[in-house]
C-alpha cells in the first residue's frame, strides 16, 4: 500500500479515535474521581446531539456555536443529576464498593429514562443536517471538513481537560481525590463541591461530543449506547482514572479499527475491538498507559 | 353506606330504562360499542425506529384516522371504529414475538398488523400461521420467508431477486462493466447480496469488491477507499438508513464518484434529501418503487400523509404499506372478519392499489416488478423499468456536490 493510502487510513482512524477519546474522558473522570460508572454517558451525548440538531434546524445557528451551549446545558444537568441521585447514594452507602454497585444501577435507570425522554420529545426518526461535508485536502488526503473540525475540537477539549487536571489547583485537587478520597478530605479539599462539579464537567464533555458527532453522523435516540461501550473499552485500554491514557487509548482504538477493517472486513470490527480489550485485560489489566504501581 | 330498598328499586328501573332505550337505537349504538381491535408492535425505541417510524407506523395511524373519520371500517356493510392496540417492541425480536403471542393468543384481537423489518417479520411469520392471522408485511425482504410457504403470511415488497434483477438489467442496458458491493451482515444484506451475485452471473459485469459490514457501523471509509482504488463503474450498497447516509457522506469525502451510486433502505426517505441536500442527492439511486406521479391514488395518499403525519412518506416501503392496508380494507369489506376468508381473499385476488396491481403467488407479491429509483431535482423518481418509470434514468451521476 502506498504511503499516501496509509496516511489516509491512519488519519481516518485518528478522527474516529478522537471522538472515542472525548467520550471516554468524561466517563473516566466520573469513574476515576467518584467511582460512578456512568452507563448513561452515551445517552447524554445523544442529548447534546439532539440539542445541536434542534437549534441548528430551527433557527439556523451554526453547530459550532452550539458547542458551549451543549457543554453548559449538559454540565448543569450533570450537577442536578448528581445532586438528585448520587449525593444521596454517597451518604447512604456503607462503603465504596456498595456505592459503586448502586451507582451502576442508578446509571442504568438514567440510561432508559433519558433515551425514552428523547424518544418522547423528538420521536424515533433518524435526524441529521448538512454541515461542512465538502472534502478538504490534508497532506494530499481528502477529509470531510466536518470530520476535521470534529477531530480538531475533540483533541482540543481532551488536551484542555488534561491541562486543567495537570496545571491548575483545581486539577490538583481532583487528582488528589482520585488518589485518595479520605486523604484529600483531610487536607481540606471540599468533596461536596468538587464531586458535582466534576460530574457536571464529565456530562458537559459528553454534550460537546454529541454536538460534534451530530455534524458528521445521523442521530437517533439509540445512538448513545455503542459509544458507552466503546468508551468502556477505551478506559480499560488507557487505565481506569488515567486521563492521558483515555486520550491515547481512544486514538489507538480508532487506528486499530481502521487498519483492521482495511485488511479484514468491517464486519470484524467488533471482534478487533474486543480482541484488543481482552488482550489488555489479560496482559496488562492496569491499562496500557498507566504505571504498574497504580491499582487496576 | 347502606342503601334502602326504595333506592335499589329506583336504580333497577333506571338501569332497565337505559338498557331498553339502548336496544331501540341498535344497531347504531351496538356498532359504536364494539370497535374492531387491531393489534401490532412497532419500534418506537431502539435501532429499528428510524425505519419503523418512517415506513410503517405513520401509515397505520393514518389508516385508522381516515377510516374512523369516515365512520369506521366497513365490515360487510357495517361500519365499526378501529381501535389500535399497539406497543413499543424496543427493536427487540423477543419482545415482538411475545407481544404477538399475547395479541393473537390471549387478547384475541380481530386483526393484526405486522412489525417492522425482515428480522422481526421472520420471527413472527410462523406465529401468524399457528394462530391463523393474515399478515401483510410491507417491510420484509427475504427469500427464505417465501420458501417457508406460510399460507397466512404475505410479503408486499418486491423481494431480493426481482429488485436485483431489475438493477442488473439496468446495468446491462447502460454499459456497466464493473461493480463494487457492500452489504450489512444480517438477513436483509446477505439475501440481497446473494441475489445480486446470482443476477450478475453470465452478464460479464465484473464484481471487483464485495465486503460486509456490521449494523451501526461508524466508519466505512477504509472499505470505500479500497473501492475507489478499483474505480468501478457502479457502487451498490445493501444498506440500512444510517449506513446509507454514512456511505454517501464518506464517498463524497474521499471522492468515490462512480457513474452509478446505488444504496438501499433510506435512499427513498425524505431524510436522505434533507441530510445530503437536494444537490448532494442528485443522481443517487436506490430501492424505490413509487412517488406521487405513480397514480392518482398515490398522490392522494402522499398529500394525506403529509397533512396528517406532518412528514412525507418514503418512496419505497410506505407505498407498499399503504397498499397492504388498502388490501386489508377491501378484504374485510368483502368477507368480514373471518380470518381464513380474509386470507383466501388476499391470496386469490388481484388487488388494485396505489402502487399498481398486486397479486400473490404463495407469500410473494408477483404483481409489482423490481424497480430502481433515483433522486432527480429533489424528488425520488422511479427510473427502471421503463414501464414503471416516473422520470427518465440518468446513468451518469455527476461528482458529489
Amino acid at each position: 500500500m502506498a504511503l499516501g493510502a496509509w496516511l489516509e487510513l491512519i488519519g481516518s482512524g485518528l478522527i474516529t479515535g478522537g471522538v472515542y477519546a472525548l467520550v471516554a474522558l468524561g466517563m473516566n473522570l466520573q469513574y476515576g474521581l467518584m467511582r460512578i460508572l456512568n452507563i448513561a454517558h452515551g445517552e447524554f451525548l445523544m442529548v447534546g446531539a439532539y440539542l445541536t440538531w434542534m437549534v441548528h434546524t430551527a433557527v439556523g445557528l451554526s453547530p459550532v456555536l452550539m458547542i458551549p451551549v451543549a457543554f453548559l446545558v449538559l454540565g448543569v444537568a450533570g450537577m442536578a443529576i448528581h445532586f438528585l441521585c448520587f449525593r444521596r447514594l454517597v451518604s447512604t452507602s456503607p462503603n465504596l464498593d456498595i456505592f459503586e454497585a448502586r451507582g451502576l444501577m442508578v446509571a442504568f435507570g438514567l440510561m432508559f429514562l433519558v433515551q425514552n425522554l428523547v424518544s418522547w420529545l423528538w420521536g424515533g426518526d433518524l435526524r441529521g443536517y448538512d454541515f461542512l461535508t465538502d472534502p478538504v485536502s490534508v497532506a494530499g488526503a481528502p477529509v470531510a471538513g466536518n470530520k476535521l473540525l470534529v477531530f480538531a475540537l475533540a483533541l482540543l477539549f481532551s488536551l484542555g481537560m488534561l491541562a486543567l487536571l495537570r496545571a491548575t489547583l483545581l486539577g490538583k485537587g481532583v487528582r488528589a481525590l482520585m488518589q485518595s478520597s479520605v486523604g484529600a478530605q483531610l487536607v481540606g479539599i471540599d468533596t461536596k463541591r468538587l464531586h458535582p462539579m466534576m460530574f457536571g464537567l464529565g456530562l458537559g464533555l459528553s454534550g460537546v461530543a454529541g454536538c460534534l458527532l451530530s455534524m458528521a453522523y445521523t442521530i437517533a435516540p439509540s445512538m448513545g449506547e455503542p459509544y458507552t461501550v466503546t468508551a468502556l473499552i477505551v478506559i480499560t485500554l488507557g487505565g481506569f482514572g488515567s486521563m492521558g491514557g483515555a486520550l491515547l487509548g481512544g486514538l489507538l482504538l480508532g487506528v486499530v479499527e481502521a487498519v483492521g477493517m482495511h485488511y479484514t472486513n468491517p464486519s470484524l470490527k467488533a471482534l478487533l475491538s474486543y480482541a484488543v480489550f481482552i488482550a489488555v485485560l489479560l496482559l496488562r489489566p492496569e491499562g496500557l498507559f498507566t504505571r504498574k504501581t497504580r491499582k487496576a | 353506606m347502606s342503601q334502602g330498598p326504595d333506592f335499589k328499586q329506583r336504580r333497577r328501573v333506571i338501569q332497565g330504562a337505559v338498557a331498553a332505550s339502548a336496544l331501540s337505537f341498535a344497531p347504531g349504538l351496538m356498532a359504536q360499542a364494539a370497535p374492531v381491535r387491531v393489534g401490532y408492535t412497532m419500534s418506537r425505541t431502539g435501532p429499528w425506529t428510524g425505519g419503523a417510524q418512517v415506513s410503517q407506523e405513520p401509515n397505520f395511524l393514518l389508516w385508522a384516522e381516515q377510516q374512523n373519520a369516515a365512520g369506521g371500517l366497513d365490515i360487510r356493510g357495517v361500519k365499526r371504529r378501529i381501535e389500535l392496540i399497539s406497543s413499543d417492541d424496543r427493536s427487540d425480536v423477543e419482545t415482538v414475538v411475545r407481544t404477538y403471542e399475547k395479541l393473537m393468543g390471549s387478547d384475541k384481537v380481530d386483526m393484526v398488523l405486522p412489525p417492522w423489518g425482515s428480522n422481526a417479520n421472520f420471527a413472527v411469520a410462523p406465529l401468524a400461521n399457528r394462530f391463523g392471522y393474515p399478515f401483510l408485511a410491507p417491510t420484509a425482504l427475504s427469500r427464505r420467508l417465501v420458501e417457508m410457504k406460510l399460507p397466512f403470511f404475505f410479503l408486499l415488497l418486491q423481494q431480493p431477486k426481482s429488485m436485483c434483477d431489475a438493477l442488473v438489467d439496468m446495468f446491462k442496458a447502460n454499459g456497466v462493466r464493473s461493480v463494487a458491493c457492500i452489504y450489512v451482515d444480517d438477513l436483509f444484506g446477505l439475501e440481497n447480496y446473494a441475489a445480486f451475485k446470482v443476477a450478475l452471473q453470465g452478464t460479464g459485469i465484473n464484481l471487483v469488491e464485495d465486503k460486509s459490514y456490521p449494523g451501526g457501523v461508524k466508519d466505512l471509509s477504509p472499505v470505500l477507499r479500497s473501492i475507489k482504488d478499483k474505480n468501478p463503474d457502479a457502487f451498490v450498497g445493501f444498506t440500512y438508513p444510517p449506513d446509507t447516509i454514512l456511505a454517501s457522506r464518506q464517498s463524497k469525502e474521499i471522492g468515490l464518484n462512480p457513474k452509478i451510486f446505488y444504496a438501499s433502505v433510506g435512499t427513498a426517505f425524505p431524510l436522505y434529501k434533507n441530510v445530503m441536500t437536494p444537490a448532494g442527492a442528485e443522481g443517487v439511486m436506490g430501492m424505490g418503487s413509487w412517488n406521487g406521479k405513480t397514480s392518482p391514488g398515490a398522490k392522494a395518499y402522499f398529500d394525506a400523509h403529509l397533512a396528517s403525519q406532518k412528514k412525507e412518506p418514503d418512496r419505497w416501503a410506505s407505498g407498499a404499506c399503504w397498499a397492504g392496508l388498502e388490501i386489508l380494507t377491501a378484504a374485510v369489506k368483502q368477507v368480514g372478519l373471518d380470518r381464513k376468508a380474509i386470507r383466501d381473499y388476499v391470496a386469490n385476488s388481484t388487488h388494485k392499489t396505489i402502487i399498481g396491481d398486486i397479486r400473490f403467488q404463495g407469500s410473494e407479491n408477483v404483481g409489482t416488478p423490481g424497480t430502481v429509483g433515483q433522486w432527480q431535482n429533489g424528488e425520488f423518481e422511479v427510473v427502471w423499468p421503463a414501464a414503471r418509470a416516473t422520470a427518465k434514468l440518468n446513468p451518469n451521476k455527476s461528482a458529489w456536490k
